[in-house]
């Protein structure tokens, strides 16, 4: 939908209204820019006003300038009707197709005529407690955690970017096995019995030994054996579950 | 200045430095007053902040009391903040608001067939101007839509202390008009009888 100025007949009409005064085209362009939710705006007020206009100074009517807002004003009730009528969500009304009866609108609308009532009271309430103004301080950060010592954000930058250094790994193996192969590894030896730890990983390097004890963990956790550990750091005994 | 400061100058303080309302247990948190002496010092500030008497007035809003600027005084404070008022609302929001009010929490489904066209844009509004907030989920509803109430800047905006401040949605409307409504609605509903001509 697009307005055109046609010759801006209009551009000398300005409006007055809760929502906005100004030139009339710009009230145009903020509705159609959707800064001005054209809900807030009420049409009948801008046709009065208009009419009122034209009657007060007949010099600034003319043919041009009546059908040019009667073209934008018509396309703003029919932007507005659009906007208004998708009201009720099929779904959630169920059988809202259905036409009411005369009792079912009647309760409907005196819910709508009250809260009709209860607007123009709030709108009282609103207006007769506009213009207080409460403080506007805030409470600002507390100085105490404003002071920053330079020798402090050394270490913490010292910190942050020591950790950027990647850790030496030259000690580490090959890694040689998989979790799962060491999973099978493990239910193998435990098919014969309880099994040190030591003694089943005493071929492997420190690597293999670390993933051999988290398999031994998971298996665990899984419930296929039990791990036997009389002291701590002591000896590890895997043993089968029964 | 020495000696101990008087019951009615701790709370002037602490309402001083805050932005919202602050409710009477609150109060006595911070000032360490009893009920009687902080009831006693809002009723001297009561006296003292009144818009006859100064350009600051103390309210009784939102379950809480707040030091405010006199509304006869609005002018100046927006000239100097350089802003100008908030724009009024306009009769959606009203119904918007008192649907969430009177009828609320409810979701915006809820408020559109009270009001029997989609306010989804007017919800927004009211939303961002901070008297409307979500304050819960409609589990039962397809899509668990959000639920709308009002919020304390709303009762500091209609001046009120609590929500019993407001008149009883019933109340609003007199019984001779509903049945004005029913009367009109019977009549429309009535079939026109048949005068047996053919059209």
């Amino acid at each position: 939908m697009t307005f055109e100025p046609q010759g801006r007949s209009l551009s000398d009409f300005t409006v007055e209204l809760d929502v906005y005064s100004g030139p009339y085209e710009w009230l145009l362009a903020l509705i159609l820019k959707d800064e001005l939710e054209i809900f807030e705006i009420p049409l009948r007020e801008l046709v009065d006003s208009y009419v009122g206009a034209r009657e007060a100074d007949p010099t600034r009517g003319g043919l041009e300038r009546d059908t040019d807002f009667a073209g934008s004003a018509s396309a703003l009730v029919l932007l507005k009707s659009r906007t208004l009528s998708p009201a009720i969500d099929a779904e959630a009304e169920g059988d809202e197709d259905e036409a009411l009866s005369p009792q079912e609108l009647a309760e409907r609308l005196t819910e709508y005529l009250k809260i009709r009532r209860a607007a123009e009271h709030l709108r009282e309430s609103l207006a007769a407690n506009a213009g207080h103004y409460p403080s506007a301080h805030t409470m600002p950060p507390r100085p105490g955690r404003l002071q920053v010592k330079p020798e402090r954000v050394s270490l913490a930058a010292r910190r942050a970017f020591s950790r950027l250094i990647e850790p030496p790994v030259r000690h580490l193996g090959p890694i040689t096995v998989t979790l799962q192969e060491l999973a099978g590894m493990i239910r193998t030896a435990l098919a014969r019995g309880p099994i040190s730890y030591e003694i089943l990983t005493r071929d492997m390097d420190r690597l293999n030994r670390a993933v051999a004890f988290a398999a031994a963990l998971s298996l665990a956790q899984e419930g296929r054996l039990t791990l036997a550990q009389v002291e701590p750091l002591g000896p590890l005994t895997l043993e089968p579950t029964a | 200045m020495s000696g101990e400061p008087k019951p009615e100058h701790l709370i002037e303080a602490v309402l001083l430095v805050s932005s919202g309302p602050i409710s009477p247990p609150d109060l006595s948190s911070a000032t360490g007053l009893t009920k009687s002496a902080l009831e006693g010092a809002i009723e001297i500030l009561t006296q003292r902040y009144t818009p006859e008497t100064s350009g600051i007035v103390l309210r009784n809003v939102a379950g809480g009391y707040q030091l405010a600027t006199n509304p006869n005084c609005s002018g100046a404070v927006e000239r100097f903040r350089e802003e100008a008022r908030p724009t009024p609302l306009s009769n959606a929001a009203h119904e918007v608001l008192a649907c969430a009010f009177y009828l609320g929490p409810l979701t915006r489904g809820a408020i559109s067939r009270v009001r029997g066209v989609n306010s989804d844009a007017v919800v927004r509004n009211l939303l961002e101007r901070a008297l409307l907030a979500e304050i819960g989920t409609d589990h039962e509803a397809p899509g668990s839509p959000a639920l709308l109430g009002v919020t304390d800047e709303f009762l500091a905006a209609t001046g009120s202390s609590s929500p019993d401040d407001f008149p009883p949605l019933g109340s609003l409307v007199s019984p001779e008009e509903l049945s004005r409504v029913h009367e009109r609605l019977s009549s429309a509903a009535t079939p026109p009888e048949d005068t047996g001509e053919t059209p």
